[in-house]
């Protein structure tokens, strides 16, 4: 219904500022794309958490489903940094999660998520100067959820930090780091073969090299909303 | 909807931040018209509409197309305001004082302009927006500016559906109501001209009615095993409610309480005007594709179209609170409220205030006044004056637990009420508050299975939104009921649920002290974690587990660890044998330990497991192999997998259902053994459990796992099935290509050879997979029914029935609920899954049905026992051979 009001699911200004890709074929990734941005999470907010909420608007019986979260980390310090990017296997799944899912709460904040042109090498780890989010770097206010903690905060959130703070220690650098999510169905061949086989989908890898993608990690720039 | 396609046309820029390419411009005098058009009544539309007429008769050069969508896009998207278009559009027909009488009136070239856009809508069968063109052709009808005898004629074209042979459900539900709330809105116009007419049309709706009775017994909202009749309280099928208020109606020349506002304006001079003629239409067929596949295979590989049930709409309020859908303006409230729901699904936001801001379409003294409000100018013309938010509440939730299910995703609905209650929280938190309560209060009374399920994810949602912020106390009485009671169901499976959107502790601390207890059964004594067996220093394999985990731990290769665990293996069977051991259980014992340490290393987050599978394929895919090397795996080696992610996951189902999920992605288990497993898996009860559920019996966590099998055979059907088709039309076009160019310009009609072209092996391929995944999904489909029917109807010689489970079919048995243990309200549940699988699967079932008939029921042939006849029943209603 585009004539009365206008639809959630529109891609917002939200865009990846590091993205060497023109407007147009941006905008042709949004339209089909699988991928959400999702930011203002708390720093203390598990994949576990997402993934129950992002399950509510997948379509498995058409295909679809949770492919990978991938939890965006701060550069430094390997704790999550309060965004995630959440990546379906169908373009409907993203779009329901526009209409349905943003803007309510999850671990009791209010989220916001945004189409994505997909994830890419790098992009898990947070870009402000000292290794989050840029938001964080010049953020005034006392937020509990998002590294503003102290006295005030309560007992069992130190202890949930100190189960985040463990659990991405092993987090690596480089392709392969983060695991792809299982690819379409495909013929198996004999199981025991010792094939090293990626689970990847052969879209993902076409996909990577097309773009030629480059990023620049060093830079205090910011994949947020401006 | 094209919402998708056209990102902005010129409506109303609500969100200028939101416009991401910042693109602005002047509005175009056309533009502005048409968008005063849409917006009409932001204020008051009645005072409104003598400005909207001047604005639209200012315009020059008039531009009659451009009018008539904004009247399509008016009645189409707001329904709710159609009474005050027909008023607009009567307006319009009136000749303006320095105007020519003779000529046809602005309004007149506007309606027969508009008039194409309906037939369009036929002809695409947009159902949504015919249903509304109709409900502005009987106003209009009303207003005098159509002729009655041809809207009769109209309606008539929609009855004609319910005739034809074989009709579907869903087009007959949708034509029926076209016809039927024309009929409301325009009877009176009607039976001036013709008694007749009204009657014909209430008569053919009821037999329609009358055909539907077995659908209806299947997706009534209660669960009653005994009963073979419909026996509904506290909920009314939408077609029922329109046959009821039509008849009503009848016996009162239809003058249907819904607001007329043109009804004050003078008759047109009928020396000048005569009344627009509807043109005949014809209700064209539904499209089926009937491309099927190459001719051995038994299936199509047709798009499976969704069925379509009756509808029980719940009630959760009396009469004095909420309007009853069976009366006039009770039908008509709710129809305006489904259709905003329906229509502004986009934007949930929009939705909710569109909601809130109902009662001003509605006539003076339906709704209660706001609290506080001033005091209305306005008399009061109706006297019901219904609580608002009780009505939102009952019927967002109304549409949202549908059966077998709603017309869009729960979450939907769960995001429209948090909206709601956002805009106004003091007014609609009771009003939530009231429905939980209802609902929780029905789960005694046999309220539906999925139907529960669906309320205890609107519950745990929606207290993720608002603090968690509930009053367990009230419920501690109800924790003397049996463990499996719904209502104990309920308050577990809800927190649990909250536990998943939260965190353990914190869900704990909003609980009284009588729900910490462990004999209360409501909520785990510690957080889900894991449950890693070899964790335990002194267990005998402890070190040997650990030795696993550090070769993933230290990134070995997958071939590594295969060899270590092969090495692993010739160490415990010389230890087994030295000791006098049997063999037999060594290699069980490998993959529970390969298993399990690879969860543990996967423990962390949902991202370390997936690197853990990817890393570890070729490991795993060696595990699932057993000792042989078919491409299949070993059906022994997939259950011991699959039993070693059930007990390190023992305490956290949600994980369990990742784990499977991503197993059956990366192929590691087919749905088919999900499937096998999961019905074995519940005949065998751990004494420690017993206590807490009986054998043979599905909960909603195994629900769950079902689903998570069927959805994924079915998803991988629907995928290669769009893969072939695109393929399909890429190698038709690449056939027709070679063929032009082949240049042969075949003047004598005489068909001569095709060219040949090159097979093309990725048709060739999908094609083979296409085939593959359809037995597969044969196979799961199947493995569910039989696993329902061992559950439900056990033969003589299963060893571990559900004790109960021939005990809960009888009435007798039903009133003595309130004595029911354990084993019966499992019993009760199976079957609500049970029939909730065959109604929701339906479209699924049906292609294979002669053959899951045969494998499933074929040892009840010529016996009769209650069990063996509701198996049957529940089956052959939802494959639609009853």
């Amino acid at each position: 219904m585009a004539h009365v009001v206008q639809a959630l699911d529109q891609p917002s200004n939200y865009k990846d500022s590091q993205s060497r890709v023109d407007r147009q074929k941006q905008n042709e990734l949004l339209a089909n794309s699988t991928t959400l941005y999702v930011g203002n999470l708390s720093f203390y907010t598990t994949e576990e958490q997402i993934y129950e909420v992002f399950s509510k608007c997948a379509n498995p019986e058409d295909g679809g489903g949770i492919k990978r979260i991938i939890m965006g980390l701060d550069r430094n310090t390997r704790t999550p940094c309060g965004f995630c990017f959440v990546e379906y296997y169908t373009h409907a799944e993203a779009l329901a999660s526009m209409r349905y899912v943003s803007g309510t709460k999850l671990d009791e904040r209010i989220i916001r998520c945004d189409l994505d042109l997909g994830y890419k090498e790098g992009r898990q780890f947070g870009r402000g100067k000292s290794g989050g989010q840029v938001r964080d770097e010049h953020r005034q206010d006392y937020d509990p959820g998002r590294g503003g903690w102290g006295a005030q905060a309560q007992k069992a959130e130190i202890e949930r930090r100190r189960q985040v703070e463990e659990r991405y220690l092993d987090a690596q650098e480089g392709p392969g780091a983060v695991a792809g999510g299982g690819g379409d169905w495909k013929e198996m061949e004999g199981a025991t073969e010792g094939k090293l086989k990626r689970g990847r989908s052969p879209d993902d890898e076409g996909e990577n090299s097309r773009l030629g993608q480059r990023t620049r990690t060093e830079e205090d720039l910011e994949a947020e909303r401006m | 909807m094209s919402y998708n396609d056209r990102p902005y046309r010129g409506g109303r820029r609500r969100y200028h931040r939101d416009d991401y390419d910042d693109r602005r411009r002047e509005e175009t005098p056309q533009e502005k018209v048409k968008n005063a058009i849409i917006k009409l009544g932001e204020v008051d539309p009645v005072q409104e509409l003598p400005a909207i007429e001047a604005h639209v008769r200012s315009l020059a050069p008039l531009n009659i197309p451009s009018l008539a969508e904004a009247f399509h896009v008016s009645v189409t998207e707001q329904p709710f305001k159609i009474p005050y278009y027909a008023a607009l559009l009567r307006r319009l027909h009136d000749t303006p004082e320095d105007g020519n009488a003779e000529e046809p009136s602005l309004g007149k070239q506007i309606l027969e302009e508009f008039w194409k856009g309906f037939q369009a809508y036929v002809d695409k069968l947009a159902w949504r927006e015919t249903r509304s063109c109709i409900h502005f052709f009987a106003h209009l009808t009303s207003a005098k500016l159509v002729a009655p005898e041809s809207l009769a004629i109209l309606l008539q074209a929609f009855t004609a559906v319910l005739d034809e042979f074989g009709v579907s459900h869903g087009r007959a539900k949708r034509a029926a109501l076209c016809a039927a709330e024309g009929l409301m809105i325009g009877g009176a116009s009607l039976k001036a001209i013709s008694s007749s007419s009204p009657s014909e049309i209430i008569n053919a709706l009821q037999i329609f009615i009358e055909t539907t009775t077995n659908a209806k017994w299947i997706v009534q909202p209660a669960l009653k095993l005994h009963s073979a009749s419909v026996d509904v309280e506290n909920a009314d099928e939408l077609l029922d409610s329109a046959l009821t208020i039509l008849k009503a109606l009848d016996a009162i020349d239809f003058d249907a309480p819904c607001p007329r506002p043109y009804s004050e304006y003078p008759e047109l001079d009928s020396a000048f005007f005569t009344p627009f003629t509807l043109p005949l239409v014809l209700v064209p067929p539904e499209v089926i594709e009937l491309e099927g596949l190459s001719s051995e295979e038994e299936e199509s590989d047709a798009q499976v179209r969704k069925e379509e049930w009756p509808e029980y709409f719940l009630r959760l309020f009396p009469d004095d609170v909420t309007p009853d859908p069976n009366t006039p303006a009770g039908y008509i409230v709710r129809t305006d409220l489904l259709a905003i729901i329906d229509i502004f699904e986009v934007n949930r936001k929009e939705c909710a205030r569109l909601l809130l801001e109902y009662p001003k379409w509605t006539l003076p003294g339906t709704f209660k006044p706001k609290p506080g409000a001033p005091p209305s100018e306005v008399e009061p013309v109706v006297p019901h004056e219904w609580q608002l938010e009780s009505t939102i509440l009952e019927t967002v939730l109304g549409a949202s637990l549908l059966l077998p299910e709603s017309a869009y995703k729960q979450i939907y609905y769960i995001g429209l009420i948090t909206e709601v209650c956002k805009l106004s929280p003091q007014t609609v938190g009771p009003a939530v508050g009231k429905s939980i309560r209802r609902l929780y209060s029905s789960l005694s009374d046999g309220l539906d299975v999925d139907i529960s399920r669906r309320f205890m994810e609107w519950f745990s949602i929606h207290m993720s939104n608002f603090n968690f912020a509930w009053v367990w106390k009230e419920w501690v009485p109800d924790l003397s009921l049996a463990v499996q009671h719904p209502k104990r169901n309920f308050i577990r499976r809800s927190l649990e649920l909250e536990i998943r959107l939260s965190y353990y502790d914190r869900i704990v601390k909003t609980l009284p002290e009588a729900m910490h207890s462990p004999d209360a059964h409501t909520v785990p004594a510690q957080a889900p974690g894991p449950n890693f067996e070899y964790d335990d220093p002194t267990h005998p394999y402890h070190d040997a587990t650990q030795n696993i985990l550090n070769l993933f731990r230290g990134r070995s290769k997958a071939e590594d660890v295969i060899t270590h665990l092969d090495t692993l293996r010739n160490t415990l069977e010389i230890e087994a044998s030295e000791s006098g051991q049997s063999l037999s259980n060594v290699p069980n014992l490998i993959r529970r330990i390969a298993i399990q340490s690879l969860l543990h290393i996967g423990s962390r987050s949902f991202s370390h497991l997936l690197n853990a599978i990817e890393r570890y394929l070729p490991l795993l895919r060696s595990v699932a192999s057993g000792s042989t090397s078919t491409a299949s795996g070993s059906p022994e080696a997939k259950v011991d997998i699959l039993n070693a992610v059930a007990s390190f996951w023992k305490y956290n189902p949600l994980m369990v259902n990742i784990v499977l999920d991503k197993f059956m992605q990366y192929q590691i288990v087919d749905p088919t053994d999900v499937v096998s497993w999961t019905f074995n898996h519940i005949a065998e009860v751990e004494e420690s459990e017993r206590d807490l559920r009986a054998p043979m019996s599905l909960s909603a966590v195994e629900w769950d796992l079902l689903r998570g099998a069927l959805n994924k055979a079915i998803g991988r059907v629907s995928l290669s099935r769009r893969k072939l088709t695109a393929l399909r039309k890429e190698d038709d076009e690449s056939r027709a290509r070679a063929k032009a160019s082949g240049g042969n310009m075949d003047v004598d009609g005489e068909t001569k050879e095709e060219p040949p072209v090159a097979e093309n092996p990725a048709l060739t391929t999908a094609i083979k997979a296409f085939s593959t995944l359809t037995r597969e999904q044969k196979s799961v489909l199947s493995r569910t029914l039989e696993g329902f029917v061992a559950c439900l109807a056990p033969s003589l010689t299963s060893t571990h029935p559900n004790p109960k489970v021939s005990e809960v079919l009888t009435e007798n048995a039903w009133h003595n609920r309130a004595n029911w243990g354990r084993d019966e309200w499992n019993a009760w549940e199976t079957w609500g899954w049970y029939r909730q699988f065959c109604t929701a699967y339906s479209p699924y079932l049906r292609s294979y049905a002669t053959t899951l008939t045969t494998i499933s029921f074929a040892r009840f042939e010529g016996q009769s026992d209650p069990a063996s006849d509701l198996l049957q029943k529940i089956w052959n209603i939802s494959i639609g051979q009853e």
